[in-house]
């Protein structure tokens, strides 16, 4: 592990990747709110990152996809709520963007090194 | 994973939907139409939705990093025809009346289209908003090479 790429940076990595993935799935279920039968899918998401907090930060291991249990069905078969899809898509873009934040100071203070302290960008 | 390949997820639904809306546009239109160019009145349709791995193509392929999620997009798989008999209603002078005076109009009932109707306009907006936060994100990750 180089200076460059320090533990916090990757684990931040992972962080955006799952969000990333979250989303993925989120606008999946979103996209098929009137699909007959479908189930709502989700990523355990604080699961995965205890497992990347837990040495294995490579990001190879796939997050496992799984059906969310408790939810409502549908006559038609498909459980997908309004509400919980709504509710996640604005708290991982939040998730995102603080992440986000925090690797641009990461990169910021790097830089502040990298200029002898002279100043960020 | 690849965000761009989450606005084509949001995409396939936005066509989707808005097939959706204009069956049942066309259902509302022809609510009092009553022969068809193959005879007899004309029948209501449904959209069925099913859900579908979304193919990774061009632009949005050089970019994939992470393999599927198997995430779904969503597609009008079939337009199906109601089997509802027609509404028959006396009308002797109507050119489309049967032998006992009969016209055969079709079994459309506007309320239920326009219900239909305006869920296919929430869930449109529901993926519009999800495009705008895919977006943002987007435009977050762009973020991080500026800085």
């Amino acid at each position: 592990m180089s200076f460059l790429d320090s533990a916090g940076t990757d684990l931040l990595a992972r962080y955006l990747d799952l969000s990333a993935m979250r989303q993925s799935l989120i606008t999946s279920n979103i996209a098929n709110i009137d699909t007959p039968g479908y189930r709502t899918r989700d990523i355990d998401f604080h699961g995965e990152l205890q497992r990347a907090l837990e040495g294995d930060s490579s990001g190879t291991t796939e997050p496992v996809v799984r059906e969310v249990q408790g939810l409502i069905a549908r006559p038609d078969g498909n459980n997908v709520s309004i509400d919980r899809e709504s509710m996640l898509l604005s708290e991982v873009q939040l998730q995102f963007s603080a992440a986000e934040q925090l690797i641009k100071s990461d990169f910021k203070i790097l830089n502040m090194a990298i200029n002898g302290g002279s100043g960020g960008s | 994973m690849n965000l761009f390949r989450v606005l084509d997820i949001s995409g396939s639904a936005l066509l989707a939907e808005r097939q959706r809306a204009e069956v049942v546009a066309s259902n509302l239109a022809n609510a009092e139409s009553t022969h068809t160019a193959d005879g007899g009145p004309y029948k209501r349709m449904h959209v069925v939705f099913g859900a579908h791995p979304m193919q990774t193509h061009g632009f949005a392929m050089t970019l994939a990093s992470f393999t599927d999620m198997n995430a779904e997009g969503v597609r009008v798989d079939r337009v199906v025809q109601d089997g509802a008999p027609p509404i028959r209603r006396f009308e002797p002078g109507h050119p489309d009346a049967d032998a006992d005076g009969y016209v055969s109009y079709p079994a459309i009932n506007p309320v239920e289209e326009v219900v239909n109707l305006m869920g296919a306009a929430r869930a449109y907006q529901l993926n519009a908003s999800a495009v705008q936060s895919t977006r943002n994100m987007i435009q977050a990750s762009i973020d991080i090479i500026k800085s």
